[in-house]
């Protein structure tokens, strides 16, 4: 539908311009136009007139209008890609503070500060920085929201949401005047232009307070949980915590070595069911001297020595029939030795891993035992106990059982021995034929 | 500024002879420079044309890529109802089309395996097999042997092929018909079509690329190629339709905001590559595997450190910083400037998959020489190493690129009866 069709039908309209009753001074002008297509002609109209201070309305984004009104490109991005690059700076910062400064903390001798570790959480705020910017950058530069508006007062503009296309232009800008602008708006097209007055109540001419109260309100609820916190961090008390979620906190159930009145002997654990076989595979491991390194000891208990309650054992000396202490063990023992117990103990078994190192240059003193020293026990326990150690650890240093097969853990006791013997091995050792190459 | 949504009556839009011209150009250059690249390769000191094989699947992963790059683009057109692209479909589908002629192309390094080449692939080698050494790879052979290579090659050829002429041949018909309901078939078709299209694609790139390290792992590889392989596509179609427009096709048609477009997509292939590259990096750097961080080391450590800086700023940060406004890719000699600059780098991102796996080491074991294969060996002792025959041969391939482009640029360059024309040619960013 061309311009001019339109032009003649509604010229009745566009001439007779209706004002509200009970009005204030001139807001300035509304037209409304019947198209998107026409509505950037206007615009065109309007701006090639000089005008500065209007403003076009539609229910949707309508292609071209921002050139049609010579209005320059948003600075928005810019603004995104400053926010967006302060975020990464914060991520990367964050990180660094947290990792490497407020609190290093040694995980088996790694670097407390390494960039690659830091690239998704820098990803992530740098994507938040950005959004964050770019949603309240457009609502700020488009002066949104704006909850009270002149063209409020107008019935017809309602439809701005629906399907109405309108051409506001403001009576304080220079150029406006009644009669030339109304024509103006009309020539390009109008099928409708209203007078707009400010309400005469002067109260209503800017945000309502009420507004500002909520806003202002929101604001102070919102900062209550971090006051609460911040308290918590720097104050103590003697209150018990609070149970947000107090049917997590207590659960209708009793973990494994609690009291538990309701039974004779006060225990929570009841034991194997009668006539059911344990899914635990302790249990079925019968073979003691092979997965405890334990064997019965023989020898009476002393008088007066405390009853034990099963017959009494020790730890064997030498290896389980099922294992053999062959070559293939011991090339399978320095594997698995160097593999998992170097980092703290050293390839040599002096104790001068890696992790200690590591902890020392921080200042720190954390020493894995010399395994191979000539005067410690070390030397003399049995096997079973050695086995023990790397099962379930010992003081300071961790059980393996949970990475280490029970077979690699018998692998690992013949070659602790073989380097024992090879690290406090005299000329005695060296087979005779060859002492003459030792110099 | 509102566009016409009707091609306009002085529009050239019939190709003429552009086709044909553009095939002889480039089987002047495939015939030139892979004849050099033959004499080069002869010549070089490894023997037994083994660079010059490299070299080649470099380059014709190069052009392969390129081409399924576009095809991608025709398949998502079509499934999300696009249309800023109608106008540049044609094009699209040209370089698509070129796949037969890539097929056979391959065919140079796929008969030799066949004919009991090993040095190229290592899992096509005898010492491959050996179950002391390679324990860790050998149950894979059943899927890497030169037999089974050879078959899937096949299946992706037709593959390819297939999916690229059936959206070609329907969108001409249409040019004829003007029949709407053949868009709506395609769009139908393009849904199964893009699960085919990235099938074949994750598994041209383990069997082509990545099993030059055949003992090495990642499972997002394919789709990593296939971020690389898009760059270089819409690259190469900013610079074939800027080329058109030079002969005074398409002028009215194809306007900034189609370029804008591509530009975008440039721009977001860029990070998608990066980020599915980093992806790869990071899982591996810091699960700390050693089958896994082998890939990395000899990249990391040694002269190809170098290289991977350079990708790193070269075929990301550079590009990526500039690529973000608005203006390097409306204005055309600046979108120019970034699809040479990523059309380069998309090849040296190629190199820096295939070449850290050129050098093989060799043992002596019991008296006998049995080879341990590539990324082994002290890094120190790995080399970058560029060579001509690198750049022939690519050139080479670029020329048998064109040849398969120009034999498919006949007719009518814009889908003329598509209904989604209009909207394509009056298409604007906001
Ligand atoms: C995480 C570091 C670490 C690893 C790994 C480690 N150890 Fe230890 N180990 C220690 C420390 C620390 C001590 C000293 C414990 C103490 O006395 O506080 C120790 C002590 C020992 C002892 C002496 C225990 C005792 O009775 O005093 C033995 C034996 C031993 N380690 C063997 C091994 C073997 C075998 C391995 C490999 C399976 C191994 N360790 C792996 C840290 C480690």
């Amino acid at each position: 539908m061309s311009n001019a069709d339109k032009h003649d039908h509604h010229d009745h309209d566009a001439d007779e311009p209706q004002a509200l009753p009970a009005d204030g001074d001139l807001h300035g002008l509304l037209a409304e136009y019947d198209t998107p297509g026409e509505l950037v002609e206007a615009a065109r109209k309007v701006r090639d007139a000089g005008f500065t201070e209007f403003d076009c309305y539609s229910p949707f984004p309508v292609h071209g209008i921002d050139e049609a009104m010579g209005i320059k490109r948003t600075i928005l991005p810019v603004l995104i890609f400053g926010g967006g690059f302060t975020g990464l700076i914060l991520g990367l910062l964050l990180q660094w503070w947290t990792n490497a400064f407020n609190w290093p903390w040694n995980i088996s001798g790694k670097p407390t500060w390494s960039i690659p570790a830091n690239i998704p959480i820098g990803f992530e705020t740098t994507i938040l920085l950005s959004v964050f910017t770019t949603f309240f950058g457009m609502w700020t530069l488009n002066k949104l929201p704006q909850v009270w508006h002149p063209l409020f007062r107008n019935e017809r503009f309602n439809r701005v949401t629906d399907d109405g296309f309108f051409l506001g232009i403001e009576a304080k800008d220079r150029r406006f005047d009644a009669e030339t602008t109304t024509k103006l708006l009309s020539d390009a097209g109008a099928i409708g232009i209203d007078k707009i007055h400010l309400d005469p109540d002067p109260a209503k001419k800017v945000m309502p307070k009420w507004i500002f109260a909520v806003i202002a309100a929101t604001t102070a609820l919102a900062l209550i949980p971090f006051a609460i916190a911040a308290k918590a961090r720097n104050s103590k008390s003697s209150e018990p915590h609070i149970h947000i979620f107090a049917d997590m906190d207590f659960q209708p159930k009793y973990k494994s070595d609690v009291a538990m009145d309701e039974f004779a002997d006060s225990r929570a654990n009841r034991g194997n069911i009668e006539g059911t076989v344990s899914r635990n595979p302790a249990s079925l491991k019968a073979d003691e001297a092979f997965y405890y390194g334990l064997e019965d000891d023989p020898t009476p208990a002393p008088e007066g020595a405390p009853v034990a309650t099963g017959p009494a054992k020790r730890w064997i000396t030498g290896f389980p029939k099922a294992v053999d202490a062959d070559q293939r063990l011991m090339d399978r023992g320095k594997q698995r030795f160097e593999i998992y117990c170097t980092p703290c103990h050293g390839y040599d078994g002096r104790g001068a891993g890696t992790v200690p190192n590591r902890v020392a240059q921080g200042g720190g003193l954390w020493q894995a035992q010399n395994l191979v020293d000539p005067g410690k026990k070390l030397i003399t326990i049995p096997n079973g106990q050695l086995f023990n150690t790397i099962s379930n650890g010992a003081a300071t240093m961790p059980g393996y059982a949970g990475q280490i097969p029970h077979r690699d853990r018998w692998a690992i006791v013949l070659y602790v021995r073989a380097l024992q013997r090879a690290q406090n091995a005299s000329l005695d050792d060296v087979p005779a034929d060859q002492k003459g190459s030792i110099r | 500024m509102s566009h016409e949504n009707t091609l306009h009556p002085d529009e050239k839009y019939k190709a003429g002879k552009l086709g044909s011209s553009l095939a002889k150009a480039g089987a002047g250059i495939a015939v030139v420079f892979l004849g050099i690249s033959l004499i080069l390769g002869s010549m070089h000191p490894d023997g037994h044309m083994r660079r010059f094989l490299y070299s080649f699947v470099i380059g014709w992963s190069y052009i392969f890529s390129i081409s399924i790059g576009m095809l991608w683009l025709i398949i998502l057109h079509y499934l999300v109802r696009g249309r800023w692209v109608t106008v540049v479909r044609r094009i699209c589908e040209a370089m698509a089309g070129a796949f037969p002629l890539i097929f056979v192309a391959g065919l140079v390094f796929v008969i030799p395996l066949l004919a009991g080449y090993q040095d190229l692939y290592y899992w096509a080698h005898p010492d491959a097999a050996n179950p002391e050494l390679n324990h860790t790879m050998i149950h894979k052979l059943v899927w890497l042997n030169p037999q089974f290579f050879a078959v899937r090659y096949v299946i992706y050829g037709v593959g390819f092929s297939g999916l690229a002429s059936y959206f070609r041949k329907w969108s001409r018909a249409q040019d004829a018909s003007g029949d709407p309901a053949i868009s709506e078939k395609l769009r139908i078709a393009s849904a199964p079509a893009m699960i085919l299209f990235s099938v074949l694609t994750c598994a041209a790139a383990f069997d082509i690329l990545m099993s030059m390290a055949p003992k090495w792992y990642s499972t997002i590889y394919g789709v990593n190629f296939w971020g690389s392989a898009c760059v270089g596509a819409f690259s190469a179609l900013a610079l074939i339709t800027i080329g058109i427009q030079r002969t005074g096709r398409l002028t009215r048609s194809i306007t900034p905001e189609h370029y804008h477009d591509i530009g975008k997509w440039m721009f977001s292939f860029t990070f998608f590559w990066a980020y599915t590259g980093f992806s790869q990096f990071m899982l591996q750097w810091y699960g700390n595997m050693p089958e896994e961080t082998v890939w990395y080391k000899y990249r990391l450590f040694g002269e190809w450190q170098w290289v991977s800086i350079a990708m790193l700023i070269g075929f990301w940060a550079f590009p990526f910083v500039f690529l973000l406004s608005r203006w390097t890719k409306r204005i055309v000699p600046s979108l120019v400037f970034f699809a040479v600059w990523q059309l380069v780098f998309h090849w040296l991102d190629l190199y820096w998959n295939v070449m850290p796996q050129y050098d093989w080491q060799t043992v002596f074991h019991e008296g006998q020489k049995i080879v341990i294969g590539p990324l082994s060996g002290n890094t120190a002792m790995h080399h970058v190493g560029f060579s001509p025959i690198d750049v022939t041969v690519w050139l080479g391939l670029i020329g048998v690129f064109l040849v398969g482009v120009g034999r498919n640029l006949t007719g009518n360059l814009i889908p003329v009866k598509d209904p989604t024309l209009g909207l394509s040619l009056s298409h604007e960013n906001v």
